[in-house]
């Protein structure tokens, strides 16, 4: 027995002269990620893009991938735990859970660290307004990640639009209804506007088109009022709900899961989506790779002209996507480390290696230098790139622009980048993005859903206006006067700054 | 003023004389004790410690903080439920959902269990009996998958309405029909699996009194009724009175699953709630949730121990 104990003392010793010795263990860091594969597998050891990590930055990465359906859920649950991951992704910046757990001291504050662009070069690149949307009670507690600003707009089938005559793209919204009227009429079995149990982004653009503001609006007195308050919101949804009437919009789109949104117009059963412009190029790019089709069949709208020449304002999205946030299970002697890896993944090295991964393994290029998906004698890498690279760029930020090495630009890619830049001008911001309301902070989420719901209920002819007003009262009463109250005080405090 | 401490000392011996004789019992049955003891353990770990989080519905929780460092609010979230305008439609959507529950779903297994009683063919009634459990072991996301795709708009239930109606309904999406659709997927799924329970109460039933009444010339009816319902009466009523409990009871899954912005209006019961504001969309009112939830299950307990009462009032065993 005692010899036992001896030989089991000599062991441990052993063994922890052997980690004394190997002082250059990598840092390890524990990540949590919405996983948009999770019906793959993530390979975690011996993966080349996870050593390629390692060998930049010493950090190993152990990442904890959960589906994005449930990520919110996952965040919630993630928060009570006392084995916090040591840096997170968090897809809803504004969520009740996450400003108080930021307030109560859950997440670092990485305000100082975003000022010191002499060690955290990449970090401070970011946009000041951008920063200012994501932060708490003035602090910044994470890094946010980085989209485009004004993404959302209008694209449909050309090509159907051609065969059901007409021919010019619509630059009014008379004309938009025109086109719209004549894709419902193409065919019993398919509808004109593509909607799924996800609208409050397309009524956003329809009634911004109208003139209704972005959720929130400064009116002519310079006070905040909700956008359904505005004239303009209720001619939008009178717009959709006479499209739906005719026939224009599948009755049953509530029921229809947005995952399942792109193949709606994949399959052919609707023609116009009022979506993130983007789509419309990767849709165009689809139809490319998987049906054979050469022509351009789609087309992108930046902008429609109002009755008196001035331009319409699009929805402009807030310039990110959720933010990367850095917990408290990191320690403080470690927090510049972490704070630097983060930096690096916002430098070309790391854009690239977490959006696209390691060359000749989930990405190609073609003689121009071009980035390819796949290589060019055509082998299907699908699984290959879904195991290796799954949703690592979850975990990309982007902070300073993109610095990855693009894909060669289709026409209509091309063309959406001018839109984007000509249109940059007209987008239109919510003014309440980065103030803070407490009743939003608590019951924000309650209170939307009355109004989208109603709206919802209105284009599918089950209230009428008297319905649709009730509604916007119960959101009145339940909260909303005193949201707007709360957003008014720290609109004119910001101003007055 | 005399008689006081003489009172207070005999309650004294009482007390002491009954611990006396529970010792004494406790020796004496010392194995029985012992076999209770890991029922017990039980109980007091998994069901009455975790009880603590309880306090939480009275503080502005915050995970980070936990619950000893979280504010403490008082009845705050209770008051502020009972003062927002939505919390009857909350509550009346339970209790309507609970009650065609009730009145639909509860004699199901019951008739069905009574019809398999009823069968000749042993060998036919297994196969049957045991074809009748399979729904329950599909999950209610599945259940809800195949309802999208019958009843859906692309659905063979819904063009077959169309045409035989000349108009479409909305199976989906309208909320006059919702609560039918969640009482038929219930039925559908859970009725084959709650006659267990009944079917066992049923092979008490003495056969001597089956052959007594065919002696005496009552018919298969008259039989059921006088014979086979009385005997798994007691059942029923077990039953009716645990239903009782859960009557705010709805579950959220399935309710989440079928649940849309057009029958938003019908599917919001307290569970739903519950959900949405702890986890869900709404997510992180943890306290919120946690006092309508304690609200819930005090208005459970209220109900069995009434429910329990009626029983004994009407002559039936009841549960305790």
């Amino acid at each position: 027995m005692k010899k036992l104990l001896t030989l089991i003392l000599a062991v441990a010793l052993a063994l922890s002269m052997v980690t004394i010795a190997s002082a250059e263990e990598p840092f390890v860091l524990t990540v949590m990620l919405p996983d948009f594969y999770s019906t793959e597998d993530f390979q975690t050891e011996g993966n080349p893009v996870l050593d390629a990590i390692e060998t930049a930055t010493g950090v190993k990465l152990e990442i904890n991938f959960v589906a994005n359906s449930t990520y919110g859920e996952a965040v919630a649950t993630t928060l009570t735990d006392s084995n916090m991951p040591m840096v997170m992704a968090v897809t809803d910046a504004r969520a009740t859970n996450i400003i108080n757990s930021a307030r109560a001291g859950a997440f670092w504050d990485l305000t100082d660290y975003i000022a010191d662009a002499e060690n955290y070069p990449y970090l401070a690149q970011g946009d000041p307004a951008v920063y200012n949307n994501i932060s708490v009670d003035g602090r910044i507690y994470g890094i946010f990640r980085s989209r485009a600003y004004p993404r959302a707009g209008i694209y449909y089938r050309s090509d159907i639009a051609k065969e059901v005559g007409i021919e010019k793209e619509p630059e009014t919204i008379e004309e938009l209804t025109a086109l719209a009227e004549a894709l419902a009429g193409y065919s019993d079995d398919t509808y004109a506007l593509n909607m799924c149990s996800y609208t409050d982004g397309t009524i956003n653009v329809i009634t911004c088109a109208f003139g209704a503001p972005n959720v929130w609006g400064v009116n002519a007195d310079g006070d905040i009022y909700p956008a359904h308050e505005d004239p303009a919101y209720l001619e939008g949804l009178n717009w959709l709900r006479h499209l739906y009437e005719i026939g224009g919009i599948d009755p049953d789109f509530v029921t229809i899961d947005s995952t399942n949104w792109d193949n709606i117009e994949r399959t052919g059963k609707a023609f116009m989506r009022f979506d993130c412009l983007d789509n419309g190029y990767r849709q165009q790019e689809w139809f490319e790779t998987n049906e054979g089709v050469t022509d351009q069949i789609f087309e992108i709208i930046g902008g429609l002209k109002k009755e008196d020449g001035s331009i319409t304002l699009w929805p402009q999205n807030p310039g990110f996507a959720g933010e990367i946030m850095v917990t408290k299970a990191v320690s403080e002697a470690d927090l510049p480390k972490v704070v630097k890896f983060l930096d690096w993944c916002n430098g070309p090295e790391g854009q690239m290696l977490l959006n696209w991964g390691v060359e000749g393994v989930t990405y190609w290029l073609d003689a121009d230098g071009y980035r390819l998906a796949a290589p060019e004698d055509g082998t299907d890498v699908t699984a290959q790139v879904h195991l290796i690279q799954h949703s690592l760029n979850q975990l990309g930020m982007n902070v300073p622009g993109d610095l990855t090495i693009t894909e060669k630009r289709t026409p209509l890619r091309a063309e959406y980048n001018e839109i984007n830049a000509e249109f940059a001008q007209y987008a239109q911001v919510n003014p309440c993005f980065p103030l803070i309301s407490e009743t939003n902070v608590a019951f924000g989420a309650t209170l939307t859903q009355i109004i989208s719901d109603a709206a919802v209920q209105y284009i599918a002819h089950q209230i009428d206006e008297d319905g649709l007003r009730a509604a916007w009262q119960q959101w009145t009463d339940e909260g909303g006067a005193l949201m707007t109250q709360e957003y008014n005080e720290a609109y004119h405090a910001a101003q007055a700054e | 003023m005399i008689a006081q401490p003489n009172m207070a000392l005999t309650h004294r011996q009482k007390h002491g004389a009954y611990r006396r004789k529970l010792m004494q019992d406790i020796k004496r049955d010392k194995w029985l004790y012992l076999l209770m003891l890991p029922g017990l353990v039980y109980f007091v770990l998994f069901k009455y410690l975790p009880m603590y989080g309880i306090v939480i519905s009275f503080e502005n929780y915050v995970p980070f903080t936990g619950v000893a460092g979280s504010e403490w609010v008082g009845l705050k979230w209770f008051k502020y439920f009972f003062s927002s305008p939505s919390w009857s439609r909350y509550l009346t959507n339970t209790l309507i959902l609970s009650l065609m529950n009730i009145v639909f779903y509860f004699p199901a297994p019951i008739i069905l269990a009574l019809l398999l009683n009823e069968m000749r063919s042993l060998r036919y009634k297994k196969v049957l009996q045991t074809l009748l459990y399979v729904p329950h072991f599909i999950s209610i996301v599945i259940v809800v998958s195949i309802t999208f795709v019958i009843f859906g708009s692309s659905g063979i239930v819904y063009k077959l309405t169309e045409q035989l109606l000349g108009h479409p309904i909305k199976y989906l999406s309208d909320p006059g029909v919702f609560r039918w659709m969640i009482i038929g997927q219930t039925i559908w799924k859970e009725t084959g699996w709650g006659t267990i329970i009944f079917l066992a109460a049923l092979t008490n039933v003495d056969v001597q009194l089956y052959e007594a009444a065919m002696m005496d010339g009552a018919n298969r009816f008259q039989r059921l009724w006088h014979i086979t319902l009385p005997a798994i009466r007691s059942t029923i009523v077990l039953m009716l009175v645990l239903r009782m409990g859960s009557v705010l009871d709805t579950g959220y899954d399935h309710l989440i699953l079928m649940a849309n912005p057009l029958n938003r209006t019908v599917s919001q019961t307290l569970d739903v709630f519950v959900y949405d504001q702890g986890l869900g969309k709404s997510g992180g009112n943890y306290s919120y949730a946690a006092a309508v939830g304690l609200m819930k299950s005090v208005v459970s307990v209220i109900m069995v121990v009434g429910s329990n009462k009626i029983a004994h009032a009407l002559g039936e065993q009841g549960l305790y």
